[in-house]
């Protein structure tokens, strides 16, 4: 194993990843805190400390955007490139282009997360940034595209393996939706402010057809692509069904660009869209379980494994939850479902159970296969993956479980009428009641955060020791070339 | 599990490798998952049928549903469904169930309809709920106001007066309170003894040479206090000027100064500067007169009314 990754370092170009492994790690950090104070900040409203800086409002796409584009994204850069190189047995076309995508990528997150903070939004959920750092994207994504479909062109196999198609479809779909959902005219040149080239009705569907389908090709359709790569590399096993790889691919890709609009029921749109988008999402439903259903039946010969590998485990659990999610969402598209659950918490626990459970998990799982590879080395410690593991999983359980029960509290609340025909609850009262929820959402968020702090130390730590045993091997290798010369 | 293993064992491959290892089997579909796919694709049909679905030349396919709503003229009429139909038909029903009590709180005077146990558990619920969306915003959800921008409700002291009749014109037109700075026409050393008066008026320990001096003051044409707050400082409520003599405060924080100077100096800065933010909107145009009647009567008691 050790020569083959001898060879396949100089084979491959595995220093731009390293790069963005290193960042989804820092981001992750950045995110997921921006996320634990505003989470606390909900529940204990004093640490909004009345500064403009750090209100909700503006840390809440900090909070986003860090572990979307930030996390989310440099673990789909870093994954894509170390598995279109592997897959395709080519190293990646330009070592220049895939380094302009490292520090250009980089720097839209910060750049978006500063002008978040100095008070700069286009006020569309996920696509906040506003039009000078939308150009940026726009020109790292091209080269992206040009680095990953430059590679897949140049492969020395015959056929390209199902995880590119799924981060072909997820680069593609990005590109279109990213461009279109930000046309905008700025106020002047010199000036942030922009407007939409849409208006009303029609601008809502166009945000959230970028919505949905970010959550759909970037948050799914990219990570299925991990999935297809490290579960059964981990496992050790083939792919369960090549036939379901094909058949899900196409219904997803398919099915996915039309849901947008089930997050605008009962609004201004007209009634026949909303239907649309309900239906489909309900389509979509096994579609999207046919990943799960894949990643699953492959681990399912290796079922012991789960005793022993604590990678397995979050590969498993991750699996799980996006399993449980995509069921979740379709029954939530629903207009009379939707009735009571828009708006509420329920929401914000099922994205976080896609988010957490299923996007994270699996990244974490990903990398603790990759990294020891990356740097040619073992894992520092086992023991604390599965500590990680645990935290993350109680984390995750706590969050859902009080979004579950304080949004369906707050949806059956808002809806309740007395004998007289009168509201039965003030909205006020119906925030008191969701006040301890609030503080177990933060606690939950606490946790999984502490296990990513786990994760830090531990890269950290599996690096230090990968330097420490080339080191070693170097002056090995000095000695002995000592030696011969004398 | 272990019938699903052996059929992998026995399904071939497709032949190709990736990365050393990497391979998959040609599993057919599962049954279950290619059956459970077609009753989504039934259950979307059932749902185009039933609801607005395709779009189609100019307008779009109604679907079979239909939704029957009484309109604002009483009639009742049948639509296609739709979510404007579907609100109507939820909102004018819970109007009907309301109409009946409404009526009555119009057509009964007030002493009336607080007698009326069915008529008082009605304005429990709807005064609760009009409060909660139209008052508690600034005097909170029990009316008990905030030191420093607006005035407890639930107490038994009243700016205005607490009788029906005045809250319902304080609903109404909304109120204006204002003060003037007395900072340019008094000295400190004047406005410091007014500040030591108006104190001990409410029992507070204070300099007596000073609210002596205060005292005078208080009566003089030189400040004038008298004109607005009363010759015994208990206030004029047809002005709006408070009560300075019981224990309330409204906009100068002195029941949470737990020192005598923070006292002195909030009574201080109210005098030096005045006050002009004393304002109640009007919701006379917002809200309907059985609505302001039922808040009248929600309001009045829970001060305990006068």
């Amino acid at each position: 194993m050790a020569s083959v990754s001898i060879s396949s370092k100089e084979q491959y170009n595995f220093d731009v990843v390293r790069k963005f492994a290193i960042m989804t790690l820092v981001w992750g950090v950045v995110g997921m805190l921006a996320g634990v104070y505003i989470a606390s900040e909900l529940a204990w409203p004093f640490l909004n400390f009345d500064s403009p800086y750090i209100s909700f409002g503006r840390l809440r796409p900090v909070h986003t955007g860090g572990v979307i584009f930030g996390f989310g994204g440099s673990a789909l850069f870093a994954t894509s490139y170390y598995v279109v190189q592997r897959t395709c047995q080519t190293r990646l076309i330009s070592d220049a282009l895939a380094n302009f995508t490292f520090w250009g990528w980089q720097a839209v997150i910060v750049l978006a997360a500063t002008s978040y903070i100095l008070g700069f939004s286009q006020g569309r959920e996920y696509a906040e940034m506003e039009w000078p750092i939308d150009i940026l994207i726009e020109v790292v994504w091209i080269a992206y595209m040009i680095v990953f479909f430059g590679t897949v062109m140049r492969r020395k196999q015959p056929h390209i393996y199902v995880a590119n198609w799924f981060y072909i479809a997820f680069i593609l779909a990005t590109a279109l939706l990213h461009t279109f959902n930000n046309l905008a005219m700025p106020v002047n040149l010199f000036s942030m402010k922009s407007y939409s080239l849409f208006s009303g009705a029609q601008d809502a569907m166009t945000q959230w057809w970028y919505g949905h389908n970010a959550v759909g090709f970037f948050l799914t359709a990219a990570f299925l692509g991990m999935m297809y790569y490290f579960v059964p590399k981990q496992a050790g096993r083939p792919i369960y069904s090549y036939r379901l790889s094909i058949v899900h691919f196409w219904a997803l890709s398919f099915l996915y660009m039309w849901v947008g609009s089930h997050h605008l029921h009962w609004t201004a749109i007209p009634d026949w869209t909303s239907t649309l988008a309900a239906t489909f999402s309900i389509m979509l439903l096994l579609p999207s379980w046919g990943g799960m259903i894949n990643g699953i039946m492959t681990l399912s010969g290796a079922w012991d494994k789960l005793r022993t590998d604590p990678i397995m485990r979050f590969l498993a659990v991750a699996l799980s939850f996006y399993g449980m999610s995509t069921f979740e969402g379709p029954i939530m598209s629903l207009k009379d479902v939707n009735a009571l659950s828009h708006y509420t918490d329920w929401t914000i626990g099922h994205v976080h159970s896609g988010a957490l459970g299923w996007v994270a998990m699996i990244t974490f799982g990903s990398f603790y296969h990759m990294i020891p590879k990356l740097w040619d080395t073992k894992l520092y410690s086992l023991r604390l993956v599965y500590w990680h593991f645990w935290l993350a999983t109680i984390g995750i359980l706590l969050y859902i479980i009080a979004m579950w029960i304080s949004g369906i509290g707050q949806g059956v609340m808002w809806r309740t009428f007395d004998d007289f025909g009168n509201l039965k609850y003030a909205f006020a009262y119906t925030v008191e009641v969701v006040k301890p929820f609030y503080a177990m959402r933060a606690i939950g968020g606490m946790f999984f955060l502490s296990g990513v702090f786990i994760m830090v130390y531990n890269v950290w730590m599996t690096i230090g020791q990968a330097k420490r045993e080339a080191a070693e091997l170097d002056a090995k290798l000095a000695a002995k070339l000592a030696r011969v010369g004398a | 599990m272990s019938k699903d293993k052996m059929q992998s064992q026995a399904v071939q491959t497709t032949g190709h490798a990736w990365d050393g290892d990497l391979q998959e089997y040609n599993n057919p579909l599962p049954r279950w998952w290619v059956w459970t796919f077609y009753l989504t694709i039934l259950f979307a049909i059932l749902y185009w049928i039933w609801f607005p679905a395709w779009p189609v030349a100019k307008g779009y396919t109604p679907g079979v549903g239909k939704i029957t709503y009484v309109d604002a003229k009483g009639v009742a009429q049948t639509t296609h469904w739709n979510t404007r139909a579907d609100l109507m038909r939820e909102m004018n029903g819970l109007a009907a169930i309301q109409k009946p009590f409404f009526d009555k709180v119009a057509a009964q005077p007030y002493a009336a309809i607080a007698k009326d146990p069915e008529l008082n558990n009605f304005i429990a619920s709807a005064g609760n709920q009009l409060f909660a969306d139209n008052c508690a915003t600034c005097h909170q959800a029990g009316g008990q106001g905030k030191i420093g921008f607006f005035p407890n409700l639930a107490d038994d002291d009243w700016l205005y007066g607490g009788q029906f009749d005045k809250i319902q014109e304080t609903v109404t037109q909304g109120r204006r309170g204002y003060m003037p700075p007395f900072g340019e026409a008094l000295s400190t050393a004047q406005i410091d003894q007014l500040a030591n008066y108006v104190l001990s008026l409410s029992g507070e320990k204070m300099d007596a040479a000073k609210a002596e001096t205060g005292k005078a003051l208080f009566h003089s044409e030189t400040a004038g206090c008298f004109y607005c707050h009363g010759d015994d400082a208990r206030g004029r409520q047809v002005i709006g000027a408070p009560n300075l003599t019981d224990k309330i405060w409204l906009w100068a924080n002195v029941p949470n100064a737990d020192a005598p100077s923070i006292k002195l100096a909030a009574v201080k800065n109210v005098i030096q500067n005045g006050l002009n933010k004393g304002v109640m909107p009007a919701w006379g145009q917002r809200l309907t007169p059985e609505q302001i009647k039922v808040l009248t009567v929600y309001v009045h008691e829970l001060g305990g009314g006068k």
